[in-house]
């Protein structure tokens, strides 16, 4: 037992979440009454009790689960144990529920544990269409609703979409650079190991007297200010997520800039790396703007700060802009990776070399700065000063062209390609193509500020993000999950399974968000539990539709569960791509390289004959001499 | 901070030989990369801050900044804003030292430092405590406390990095070379941030 508690680990953890957050409560009694005020404080925006201790046992379990040992250690100037390489690497399933700083140990964590996110609140969502798929009140109550949805959207944004992007990446981009890890693999896992804690704070908010936080996923002031306990959970989840999201971001700057294999030039790098540079830069610069604005809210209700007050001299409408000045950037934080992974599986199933490399790459970073220009259009119809209006139409516009670009660029390479679909990846990559397309032109009509100003806060944003955030990023996530499964596990996943999944999906997105776009220009609003009856007969379809597609997602679990256990072992390459993490084993070896590889070409050399991208260790001698056949690329 | 270890020589092949050292793509360090990004993060969290001083100000525009009965000890914390700015000059002091291996310079370079540090925290609380408003009172009195208040955070995160720079100096770590004393180095880095946005705090709230 002693030594269990020694050991960093679960009781270890345990122990410390208890300490910390008897600690907390503590700290709050204390300081309460030596500033004589009442102990207990139960305003529904206030309990420090429990706020407090929501902060500190956290960095409790933190601590205890071994995250800070290191760190310790060598701040003690103690002398550091020499590296083992214990923590390093899976031998067993054990292994992921362990401090690991492997970034592939950790990829898999972050991706597996993103998915349990994902369906949970894809539960939530079964749950909201049920309660619409009938006018008046069915499953559940008005208040309940409003916490349905919206933790729907946080779990799905913050604890789905940005993380698993970067899961995925943690286990190819080192990989793809010829690194042998990432550049801080203990932030690396400690980065991992808040996620849960955000996803759970959230999921806990249920919990709260006065249920889960019901101000939607951009807890606009003053109904966040005001709101139950609740909220602060959200206020509070969202800095574990977002100091997360920033500590991988800041490493994989790191790690692409410092540790690229020889001969890897910025011009050589796989367009997923270069994609992953851009949401990174996105993700340093914009999310401690959000981390600001939900302090700013959490000082509102606990310490009766006046930043949206407007009573006490606040600004009501800063927290839009603050908040939307993160949440735009999100937005491509939440598309970006996305991009690259299209990239590379369009590139190598249409067995062509991407079409304009450096556009693409330039698209990239041509979004990264615009779109730090554009927060407003979501508050045309906020109250803010009217002259903005044009000036963020104006960039809103503008933004589309450099994502129209990616959108050619990805139509040029699959121009006379040899187009394979023998992948699901594949599917997902094309359906891809076509979804996003239409939501980027439901977003530019919504750029527009007379048709925004009809549109607002109807169902016809909830067809447009929807149509951007799961026709665009997470059809992007299958593509990336389908196409490195093989990598990842060793194993191939069932064909044709993945093939039911992808026109399932394909069916159930459409069929829901296209109807929303007809209803949403009719009026319905969105974020409300009841709507007038005529609406009645469209919704009772986009329900039907709703469930086909929550449906055909356990397919897509059912596939990956079996497949990882008793699927047919999968090659070192088995799309053939030329990429250097296809050029080690599936799943690669613990070190990854015995050899750093040497990169002597571009990433997307298809069908250009002689063309190579990387001399992988013991290849050395064949190819000592120049190629002769090389001819000159594009 | 972290030394590769070297594979041992012979029997590469077997359970203990260790990763490949990373290719070095570039002419910064990692930590050092690392501290100057986490350092542009840090800007963005303190112009969330100053975005609400804005609105707060400028686009609120109450009658009077501060509003009637409140004063701000511009003189005091002008007092304050010189000692924390020295303990810059100290810092860069005991780098200096290091990189000529004179450890006593280090030593002294890095206390001297700390109980700079200290001292603005310590003259900062007293400053709360005697101001005469709270963070209660008006978008006036949240953010200036919000600004200050988050600089308070960041001194004493820098105190924290600089104890353990401190305490390592004390037991005889760190050398002359460049990557023996990174150290010293990054802490330092983020030591002269904290101090140059104290410069720009300063400004926006006491002075302008
Ligand atoms: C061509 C590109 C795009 C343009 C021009 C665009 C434009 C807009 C505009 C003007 C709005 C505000 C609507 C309103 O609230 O009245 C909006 C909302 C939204 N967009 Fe986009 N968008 C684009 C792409 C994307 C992408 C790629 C994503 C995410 C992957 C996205 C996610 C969202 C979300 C989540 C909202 C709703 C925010 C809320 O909850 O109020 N958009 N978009
Ligand atoms: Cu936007």
């Amino acid at each position: 037992m002693v030594a269990a508690i020694k050991q960093p680990g679960w009781i270890r953890g345990a122990l410390g979440a208890l300490l910390a957050a008897a600690f907390g409560v503590g700290l709050v009694v204390i300081l309460r009454d030596i500033s004589g005020l009442p102990i207990w404080q139960t305003e529904q925006t206030g309990y420090p009790h429990v706020v407090v201790p929501l902060i500190t046992a956290p960095l409790g379990f933190l601590a205890g689960f071994g995250c800070f040992d290191y760190w310790l250690r060598w701040a003690a100037g103690m002398p550091t144990i020499p590296e083992d390489h214990s923590q390093h690497g899976a031998k067993s399933w054990k292994d992921y529920f362990r401090f690991n700083t492997d970034h592939k140990v950790i990829g898999i964590q972050y991706v597996v544990t993103t998915f349990c996110f994902f369906f949970i609140g894809g539960l939530m969502a079964m749950m909201i269409r049920a309660e619409l798929a009938q006018p008046g009140a069915q499953i559940v109550e008005a208040s309940t609703f409003n916490g349905l949805f919206s933790t729907h959207a946080v779990l799905m944004i913050f604890v789905f979409v940005i993380p698993v992007f970067a899961g995925l990446a943690n286990y190819v981009l080192p990989l793809m650079i010829g690194a042998p890890d990432m550049a801080f693999p203990r932030l690396n896992a400690l980065s991992f190991w808040m996620l849960p804690l955000a996803g759970l704070m959230f999921i806990g908010s249920f919990l709260a007297p006065g249920g889960a936080f019901d101000a939607g996923w951009t807890g606009y002031a003053p109904l966040s200010t005001g709101a139950p306990l609740g909220q602060s959970f959200f206020n509070l989840g969202v800095q574990f997520a977002g100091a997360s999201s920033i500590a991988t971001a800041l490493n994989f700057l790191v790690t692409i800039i410092t540790m690229r294999a020889p001969g890897m030039t910025f011009w050589r790098m796989p367009l997923l790396v270069w994609a992953n540079l851009s949401t990174s830069l996105l993700v340093v610069a914009a999310t401690p703007f959000i981390a600001g604005a939900q302090f700013m809210v959490l000082f509102d209700r606990v310490l009766g700060t006046q930043f949206f007050q407007f009573a006490g001299g606040g600004d009501v409408i800063s927290y839009q802009h603050i908040f939307w000045f993160y949440s735009h950037p999100a937005v491509y934080i939440m598309m970006l990776p996305g991009f690259g992974i299209i990239s590379e599986v369009i590139s190598t199933h249409a067995r062509k070399p991407i079409f304009g490399y450096r556009l693409m790459a330039l698209a990239l970073i041509g979004i990264v700065v615009l779109s730090y220009t554009v927060w407003a259009h979501h508050m045309f119809v906020a109250g803010m000063s009217s002259w903005l209006r044009v000036p963020m139409m104006f960039t809103t516009l503008l933004i589309a062209v450099p994502t129209g670009i990616k959108i050619f660029s990805w139509l040029g390479t699959l121009y006379f390609g040899k187009i394979h679909t023998y992948s699901t990846a594949m599917l997902f990559a094309l359906a891809f193509i076509v979804t996003f397309t239409i939501g980027g032109i439901s977003g530019v009509m919504l750029g527009m500020v007379p048709i925004d100003i009809h549109v607002s806060d109807t169902y016809f944003i909830v067809a447009h993000i929807h149509f951007v955030l799961f026709g665009g990023s997470v059809f992007t996530i299958f593509a990336g999950v389908y196409h490195w499964f093989p990598k990842m596990t060793g194993r191939m996943y069932d064909e044709k399974l993945g093939r039911v999944h992808f026109w399932g999906t394909l069916l159930g997105t459409w069929g829901t968000f296209i109807p929303m776009h007809w209803v949403g220009m009719d009026g319905m609003p969105r974020r409300v539990s009841d709507y007038a009856v005529q609406f009645g007969d469209w919704n009772l379809l986009i329900s039907c539709f709703a469930f086909i597609l929550g449906a055909c997602q356990l397919v897509f679990l059912y596939n990956m569960i079996v497949s990882w256990r008793f699927g047919p072992r999968a090659g070192g390459n088995p799309w053939r791509a030329n990429s250097i993490e296809w050029q080690v084993s599936s799943p690669p070896p613990i070190f990854n390289f015995d050899e750093i590889p040497r990169v002597v070409g571009g990433p997307y050399e298809y069908g250009v004959p002689g063309a190579k991208h990387a001399i992988m260790s013991g290849e050395g001698a064949e190819v000592s001499q120049p190629q002769p056949t090389t001819v000159g690329s594009s | 901070m972290e030394s590769a270890t070297v594979a041992m020589g012979g029997h590469a092949h077997e359970e203990h030989h260790g990763p490949p050292e990373a290719h070095q793509s570039s002419r910064i360090d990692r930590q050092t990369l690392g501290i100057f990004l986490f350092i542009v993060s840090e800007i963005m969290l303190f112009g969330a801050f100053f975005a609400s001083y804005f609105f707060l100000r400028v686009v609120v525009d109450p009658p009077t900044w501060p509003p009637e009965p409140f004063e701000l000890p511009v003189a005091i914390a002008g007092v304050n804003t010189a000692i924390l700015v020295s303990s810059s000059f100290t810092i860069h002091y005991a780098l200096e030292s290091i990189r000529r291996n004179n450890r006593t310079g280090l030593k002294l370079g890095l206390v001297l430092t700390w109980l700079l540090g200290a001292t603005f925290l310590f003259i900062q609380i007293n400053e709360y405590v005697n101001i005469g408003f709270s963070a209660r009172d008006l978008g006036f009195g949240s953010i200036f406390y919000g600004l200050t208040g988050l600089h308070g955070a960041h001194v004493f995160i820098g105190l924290l990095l600089l104890s353990f720079a401190t305490i390592r100096a004390f037991r005889g770590h760190f050398g002359p070379e460049e990557k023996d004393h990174l150290g010293v180095e990054v802490p330092g880095i983020y030591w002269h941030f904290v101090d140059v946005m104290w410069i720009i705090v300063y400004t926006a709230v006491y002075i302008l």
